[in-house]
């Protein structure tokens, strides 16, 4: 039987639902994550303080090796100052030859030359080489040159060198030593220099992420937590957390503990305000005197109580709620309509998937499947059958019901009204209980479909997607 | 049909009340669940309405505890909310069938009728004992075809040992079944209605379908109507 609803009592319109998010929440891109930016940082940071640390100690050595290379080329000079002769007439000679013997053997990268007005003197060493001439140093002046300002490193010492006649003889002690003779050592130190460095950049590297990662461990618990309580494992965050943390994760509890009791509080008076409703309702509809248009009125506010407070009791679904087993709810309600429909019902089967669970109230699911079965089996032949499976998906994954008969083939589309309005016209029995099904579905992000069962009657399917989510979590 | 209402809203209960009356039914009426007990355990009910929300005992309780003192006949659930976990709790505690509020006053009565039907034994609103059928829906009653006009009680007297035939039914039994508990019975008003439905029911006096048994009470011979059946 169908109930109107009149037309000169129209339920208020919906509530405007807006269409698009507004451009101020649009989604944002998801910022970095903190062991990425850790590590970049740290990164970047190593590197630029490694190969500060890196070229300095580089410049360092370099000067102490021009240094140290100056000091030798001075030992070299005075050695040679200290053998040279010059005869009365300007031939320069060695007494004694120099002891070094980089100095005598040819090509060795050291030259000396003592350069007087009238002769000069050459190391072996300089034998065959093409030595560049020397600039003079008036006496008592010295000088050094680094490569930038010709091919060699050079010494250069000036002296007034007296005769055995008394005369004065300008001399110039020079020492030049080939750049490679730096260059090699250098870029020996140097291959050793970053070798180490990158050993330590390596190993700075790893203890950096050893303790990024030590860092991140308790954020890393806390998501586990939070991964826990949505997975219905915990109703809490179970802690203890660092200091820095307490904040948030005190926080996150008390909005747990309030949303429970905001959840709970709403109930309660959603069940106080059917009862104190429906009560007076069942006076005015036993009187059997009261004409059609009231009794037509009275059936308007009973849907309406049916289904408006359903859609109210939806908001007071848990955000994240514990896994429920389905088998023994649907074992529970099964028993009760094997007694309610004794008479007609000559086989209810429910095949239930091993361990599924539903992420709800068990007020929900009792709701879902009493309605689905017992609708089946008032407009079934004595046949029902339930199947329920789970939809893949993480840690929620989704459910399919399936209740069908083997009574007459009934569209049952047209029963439920997306929305429910009070203008629109809902069949009793049927409508009602699919209804509130569709009601509570659609609480829970899912939806209801239609076709004929294998045994020949009207079959519904509700399915819930994986990792849904319920009203109360939604943004 | 004795069946005892347990509601505690007044106004309800005597609408209820009135409903089951009007209907034929012995009707006692009460408002908590204690006195529901005592009431359940101590008259012969045959059907109980009993709403959840009662002060005292509460519906559960009280059907549990009716349930536990081996009270067998049918109850039938009022309850306020519509929530699944309340019916199947109901169910479970020992309760027949559920009516949630508010509801049609002919679904009720429909409720009732096969709860009564399903105790006795019938799965369809209509006994036939050979050319006796009573079709409960509708209290109508006819022999052979041909429709008998019976006073209230006297179809809940033929109605009663209809549901029990072959049962030797006392007339304190009968007194109980088809009087309130606090009206005023007189057992040989039974001995009338008896009379009474005898010349209704089998005029020529072919058939007696309803016997007397000295000292112990009445019982509706199902032999003796099939065997009019035949020759009838």
């Amino acid at each position: 039987m169908r109930n109107p609803v009149p037309e000169s009592n129209p339920e208020p319109a919906a509530e405007p639902v807006p269409e698009s998010i507004p451009a101020s929440a649009a989604p944002r891109r998801r910022p970095a994550s903190l062991r990425l930016r850790l590590t970049l940082l740290a990164s970047l940071t190593l590197v630029i303080s490694l190969g500060a640390v890196g070229m300095a100690l580089d410049a360092a050595y370099q000067r102490s090796a021009v240094v140290s290379l100056q000091q030798q080329m001075d030992t070299w000079a005075y050695s040679l100052m200290a053998a040279m002769e010059v005869d009365p007439d300007g031939t320069i000679r060695l007494g004694v030859a120099p002891a070094d013997p980089v100095l005598l053997q040819p090509g060795s990268g050291v030259y000396a030359l003592i350069q007087g007005p009238r002769d000069a003197w050459q190391s072996a060493s300089a034998l065959g080489i093409d030595i560049p001439a020397v600039r003079a140093e008036s006496a008592g002046q010295t000088a050094f040159e680094t490569p930038a300002e010709g091919p060699y490193f050079q010494r250069r010492f000036g002296l007034d060198w007296t005769l055995s006649n008394n005369e004065v003889e300008p001399i110039t002690v020079a020492i030049l030593a080939d750049r490679e003779r730096l260059a090699s050592a250098l870029a020996s130190f140097r291959t050793g220099l970053w070798q180490s460095l990158g050993a330590a950049t390596l190993l700075l590297a790893l203890a950096q992420l050893l303790f990024s990662a030590i860092s991140l461990r308790p954020l890393e618990q806390v998501a586990r937590d939070v991964a826990d309580v949505e997975a219905g494992r915990a109703d809490r965050l179970a802690g203890p957390y660092p200091r820095e943390l307490e904040p948030l994760t005190r926080n996150v509890d008390h909005l747990l503990a309030a949303e429970q009791a905001n959840r709970i509080r709403y109930r309660d008076a959603l069940d106080s305000l059917a009862h104190s409703l429906k009560t007076p309702l069942a006076v005015l509809k036993a009187n059997p005197d009261a004409d059609p248009a009231r009794l037509q009125a009275l059936e308007d506010m009973q849907l309406l109580i049916a289904t408006r407070l359903e859609r109210a009791a939806a908001g007071t679904r848990r955000a994240l709620a514990v896994p429920l087993p389905i088998q023994p709810v649907v074992e529970r309600i099964a028993a009760s309509l094997r007694k309610v429909h004794s008479q007609q019902l000559r086989k209810l089967e429910c095949m239930v998937e091993p361990g599924l669970a539903f992420f709800g109230e068990e007020r929900d699911l009792m709701e879902l499947v009493g309605n689905l079965l017992d609708n089946a089996c008032k407009y079934g032949d004595g046949q029902v059958r339930l199947e329920a499976h789970s939809l893949a998906g993480g840690a929620r994954p989704g459910l399919k019901l399936v209740v069908g008969n083997n009574g007459q083939f009934v569209a049952l589309e047209g029963l439920v009204r997306r929305g429910l309005r009070g203008d629109e016209r809902i069949a009793e029995g049927h409508g009602l209980g699919l209804n509130i099904v569709a009601e509570i579905a659609s609480a829970y992000g899912g939806r209801l479909t239609f076709g004929r069962s294998p045994l020949g009657g009207a079959e519904v399917a509700l399915i819930i997607p994986a990792g849904h989510l319920t009203k109360g979590n939604e943004v | 049909m004795r069946v005892l209402i347990v509601e505690d809203d007044p106004a309800l209960q005597a609408s209820v009340a009135a409903l089951l009356r009007d209907a034929g039914y012995a009707v006692d009426v009460s408002s908590d669940g204690t006195e529901g007990l005592y009431f359940g355990e101590e008259y012969p009910v045959d059907l109980a309405v009993i709403d959840l929300g009662l002060p005292g005992l509460s519906g559960l309780e009280l059907i549990r505890k009716l349930r536990g003192s081996e009270r067998q006949f049918p109850i039938l659930i009022l309850t306020a909310r519509a929530d699944w976990q309340d019916k199947v709790a109901g169910l479970e505690a020992g309760a027949d069938d559920y009516l949630t509020k508010p509801f049609h006053p002919e679904e009720l009565k429909a409720r009732v009728g096969a709860l009564l039907r399903r105790a006795a034994g019938h799965a369809q609103p209509e006994v036939t004992l050979g050319p006796l059928r009573i079709d409960l829906a509708t209290q109508r009653v006819a022999m052979a075809g041909e429709e008998v006009e019976l006073t209230t009680f006297e179809y809940k007297v033929i109605e009663y040992l209809a549901l029990h035939p072959d049962q030797v039914v006392t007339k304190t039994t009968l007194s109980e079944h088809i009087y309130e508990e606090d009206a005023d019975r007189d057992s040989n008003v039974i001995e009338v209605f008896i009379g009474r439905l005898r010349k209704k029911l089998d005029p020529q006096g072919t058939i007696q379908p309803i016997e007397t048994l000295r000292g112990r009470g009445y019982r509706l011979n199902q032999r003796a109507l099939e065997g009019g059946s035949g020759g009838a």
